[in-house]
């Protein structure tokens, strides 16, 4: 059966609809399937005044039969096969006869009981009581009440009407209106529509100026774009979030290209672009990667016959413009470099000090891993970033546009003529901004990037800062992500935890928790944000814990030792092997370590061992150190036969106590050998893997 | 259509709402939010229906008279009713349609635009209504004032006087507007707006605006203590006006932006929890 709800709402913000959408997929499909009805499909549609949800259902629940166990068969009869008064009590608190009692078998024994058989209720009964319970758990982050009524919501709701095959559900929910009918565009058609299906449904409201479909109005957009674009062979912009919100914000799109006057093409792209989006929510226009003197706007329009709309956004956005060219050209009279004084007048964080301080930091922490990851020629570049990088925050222009920081920086190092090299890297120090961004692209940008990230990072954790929480209000994981990121991304090589140190000391006495505290708290949230990323790349969660468990000290190792993990665990030789050092590590439980004397070895299998091993850890260790895990853990495969050799062949718990700690203290030095390429023992093998879980 | 008429046609058509028109309060108010009109009112269950143009100052968006669109003083025209109506989107529409705008020619939209403001301790949820692009309205079913759950809930709706004036005469300079058939808005507040500026960014002595922040908030204090509420508001509202002030002159750092704000709202705090109670008791 086709099930139909609409509740009609007053304008609700673009991220509460995506929420409302995912919630009530979850909600339906939980509370059906509680209640035995069958989804075939289900899926939700509309815009930001109407949330729609659409399914095909059964038309009633599934059959029930619940098995009603009374006393058991020995208590309820007695020696000569006649039913006791424990039988009667039984039968006439379920208010049965006792001769529809049977004898039914349990693994516990046989009772005295009876099958109950529910017969399904139809569809028609139970969504009246579903949907109050679905609409009663819709949450957003935040809720308003309006009236004087009880309910909460995102914003007003208007109009609930649900339809089941056509056939209008009464059900009630607080005060909010139930109504058979819904209504159409508010301008241009604002009456009572009734309809039978969904088909209807996206008709009626099609013919009364709302497109239903998120798909069809985003398609128009986009195609109504490149109609009005073509003759002057220019592009949109691409700006994917815009996009979904003018999808959202529109029940009937209809596009319009407007221009502004050609003096205001002396601001670059980023800023032109900030100002159509941030201010109006517009579309910025490229031919060949150039700004164009036009822009695209959606109205929630059908037409704009006397172009009443596109003057009145030409007005507006002209003015905006004006302000911004203002601000550009204001701000450039100043150079950055004399502006980095001034930095000591703002605040970065209360007890962290000023601008000026942090900048400071920054310069030496640019040095520092200059020389960390061996490049020193680059350290000017680094340094000169390092000191004008956050001037930008004293310019008009970032104080208007936020969002802009670190770009605007770039742009004018760019026009004040200081190296291309740094006003990259100042212009890209920000990024990433999440996991999906990319890396700064040159490598004086991820050092800044990286400087930056960490000092803001060990601040916050040096002061305290809760890291735990559900939300990330101090932007924590959003360093972390970008530090990981830039050291996937650029493939560095270098030590977190001297990194951490180092940002550590600068802060001097500054921070609340002492130098260990800080690392430990760093290294632990580094470690779950690491595991996240790698979780989000895929990867599995066994392979993660062998690879986390040897350290994340060099997190792009740690990288190369998942990724040779993942290569390998289809190996053949993998699944023996794996259960080899779990072999190794039973016998060395609860053993202390001992120190390893070549000249005991006595028996040829251990010898062998021995030898083997040597030659193993030989040519896998300096692979080891290039990250080349692949290859060393194919060269330690090879120690899987001597291995099984030396246990089939030799008793390591020997009497002789020697023998036995010499014996002991060679499985040792071979365990500690594996730890540098994985801790083998997170592995969890096929057939395992649910035991396993709880324990990883 | 001037500015004057505008104001007219509102007043004409919110007093048709049934909302009662009051006067302009005679103390600086960064909004028409501030003033006692709505901020008591909008407390405790009675319900209420007002309507009034509220003068409203805020010193750092003071341009010498030289920005077309920004102004350190503008003027607002404020609406509050509560509870509110479950039309009141349809009824606010219909107010612009009685100022002449066809709005089946237009683009509006109801722009998500959650409203807060920390020294009174009040928000609310609602939009930024966008007429073909221009911002005319604040629209905001309030939550919380004065730290206080509101119910049953009052909605304001804020014109932009100046802005909604522009879109009708379709003029690019808030000085080109007229205010009435013979006189412009240069001729009424050019001059005001240049000297303001000047005042606002430079000639304010900082140290005695911190001296008098610092009376008023004496003053407010001690007419909390004898229960006199009204005049102990009006002195949050000129302790909120001396710090836009003391901001503008670029005399607050961020660390006593936070503190400063702290002090305001817990005197208004207090006077809308002693409020509420004494409401109570009537």
């Amino acid at each position: 059966m086709e099930f139909l709800l609409e509740i009609m709402t007053e304008e609700m913000p673009y991220a509460h609809v995506k929420l409302a959408h995912d919630q009530l997929i979850n909600l339906f499909r939980q509370e059906l399937t509680e209640a035995r009805i069958k989804i075939k499909e289900l899926r939700t549609s509309g815009t930001c005044r109407r949330l729609v949800v659409v399914a095909d259902i059964e038309e009633k629940q599934s059959d029930r039969e619940d098995i009603i166990l009374g006393p058991p068969k020995k208590v309820a009869f007695t020696e000569d096969n006649k039913f006791t008064n424990a039988a009667f009590g039984f039968a006439r608190a379920h208010n049965i006869s006792v001769e529809d009692l049977e004898i039914i078998s349990t693994p516990k024994g046989d009772y005295l009981g009876f099958k109950k058989k529910e017969e399904g209720q139809p569809a028609k009964k139970i969504l009246p009581e579903v949907i109050p319970r679905v609409l009663s758990s819709l949450s957003f982050p935040k809720m308003m009440r309006w009236n004087e009524g009880m309910g909460r919501f995102s914003r007003p709701v208007k109009n609930l009407m649900a339809l089941l095959d056509g056939e209008p559900l009464q059900f009630a929910y607080l005060d909010w209106p139930v109504r058979p009918f819904t209504f159409g565009h508010r301008f241009h058609s604002p009456l009572q529509l009734t309809v039978k299906s969904w088909k209807e449904y996206i008709d009626a409201l099609r013919k009364n100026k709302v497109i239903v479909e998120p798909e069809e109005r985003r398609r128009i957009i986009l195609e109504g774009a490149k109609k009005l674009l073509e003759p002057y062979g220019a592009q949109l912009y691409p700006d994917d979030e815009l996009l979904e919100r003018l999808v959202n914000d529109v029940e009937h799109p209809f596009v319009i290209l407007g221009s502004f006057p050609e003096k205001y093409l002396a601001l670059p792209i980023e800023i032109i672009s900030t100002v159509l989006r941030e201010g109006q929510k517009l579309f910025s226009v490229t031919r060949q990667g150039k700004q164009l003197p036009l822009f695209v706007g959606v109205a929630d329009q059908i037409a704009d016959p006397k172009f009443l709309i596109r003057q009145g956004y030409e007005r507006v956005l002209k003015a905006r413009l004006e302000d911004a060219l203002f601000f550009w050209e204001q701000d450039l009279k100043v150079p950055l470099k004399e502006r980095v004084d001034q930095l000591a007048r703002i605040v970065f964080q209360e007890k962290l000090g000023t601008y000026l301080e942090k900048t400071e930091r920054l310069k030496k922490l640019v040095v520092f891993l200059g020389q960390q990851l061996g490049e020193k020629e680059i350290l000017k570049t680094s340094l000169q970033a390092a000191e004008l990088c956050k001037t930008d925050l004293l310019t008009e222009m970032v104080r208007e546009f936020p969002s802009l920081q670190g770009k605007v920086g770039g742009l004018y190092c760019r026009v004040q003529n200081y190296p291309p090299s740094v006003a990259k890297a100042i212009y890209e120090h920000y990024q990433p901004q999440s996991l999906d961004e990319p890396s700064p692209s040159s490598l004086e940008g991820a050092i800044l990037a990286l400087a930056d990230k960490i000092d803001s990072l060990v601040g916050a954790i040096g002061l305290g800062a809760e890291i735990s929480g559900s939300g990330d209000p101090l932007g924590l994981r959003r360093y972390a992500h970008g530090i990981c990121k830039i050291i996937l991304d650029h493939r560095l090589r270098l030590s977190l935890t001297k990194l951490i140190r180092k940002s550590i000391h600068l802060y001097g006495e500054k921070l609340c928790l002492n130098e260990k505290e800080t690392v430990e708290a760093c290294l632990g949230f580094f470690t779950q944000r690491l595991r996240f990323i790698y979780e989000k790349n895929g990867f599995r969660y066994d392979l993660i814990n062998a690879s986390l468990q040897t350290g994340i000290d060099d997190i792009y190792l740690s990288f190369l030792r998942l990724k040779a993990l993942e290569e390998l665990k289809s190996s053949p030789a993998f699944e023996p092997f794996v259960l080899m050092v779990r072999r190794v590590n039973n016998i060395l439980r609860g053993q202390p370590v001992f120190k390893f004397n070549e000249q005991l070895l006595k028996e040829k299998a251990e010898k062998e061992l021995q030898a083997a091993f040597e030659i193993v850890k030989e040519n896998a260790l300096p692979l080891i150190q290039q990250g080349e895990f692949s290859k060393a853990q194919k060269i330690v495969f090879k120690l899987q036969s001597p291995l099984n050799n030396f246990f089939d062949k030799v008793l390591v718990m020997v009497e002789d106590r020697k023998l036995r700690q010499n014996r002991l203290a060679l499985l040792h030095n071979i365990r500690d050998f594996l730890f540098k390429i994985a801790d083998f023992s997170q592995i969890v093998l096929a057939g395992e893997k649910e035991n396993q879980k709880g324990k990883a | 259509m001037a500015l004057q008429d505008l104001i007219m046609n509102l007043q004409q058509f919110w007093a048709k709402q049934g909302c009662y028109l009051a006067q302009s309060y005679d103390v600086e108010v960064g909004a028409g939010t501030m003033t006692p009109d709505t901020f008591f009112r909008v407390l405790g269950k009675r319900p209420w229906r007002v309507a009034y143009v509220q003068p409203s100052r805020r010193p750092t968006d003071g341009r010498y008279g030289e920005n077309p669109h920004r102004v350190q003083k503008h003027f607002q025209f404020q609406v509050i009713i509560k509870p509110s109506p479950l039309d009141i989107q349809d009824i606010y529409l219909d107010s612009l349609r009685a100022c002449g705008i066809k709005l089946e020619e237009h683009d509006l939209r109801f722009d998500e635009d959650d409203w807060e403001s920390p020294t009174i301790g009040a928000w609310g949820v609602g939009w930024q209504v966008m007429l073909d692009g221009l911002e005319i309205t604040q629209f905001t079913y309030f939550q919380q004032a004065g730290g206080l759950d509101l119910f049953p809930i009052p909605v304001e709706i804020t014109y932009g006087l100046e802005r909604l004036e522009m879109f009708l005469e379709g003029k690019d300079s808030i000085y080109d507007l007229d205010w009435s058939k013979d006189v412009s808005y240069r001729d009424l507040r050019w001059l005001e707006e240049k000297e303001f500026s000047e005042y606002n960014f430079k000639a304010a002595d900082i140290e005695r605006l911190q001296t008098a922040f610092l009376l008023y908030q004496k003053e407010a204090q001690q007419l909390i203590d004898r229960r006199l509420l009204l005049p102990a508001y009006d002195c949050c509202l000129k302790l909120s006006h001396l710090f836009n002030l003391l901001d503008s002159r670029g005399a607050i750092s961020v660390t006593e932006r936070v503190k400063l704000i702290a002090e305001i709202r817990h005197l208004v705090n207090q006077i809308a929890r002693l409020f509420v109670s004494l409401e109570g008791e009537d």
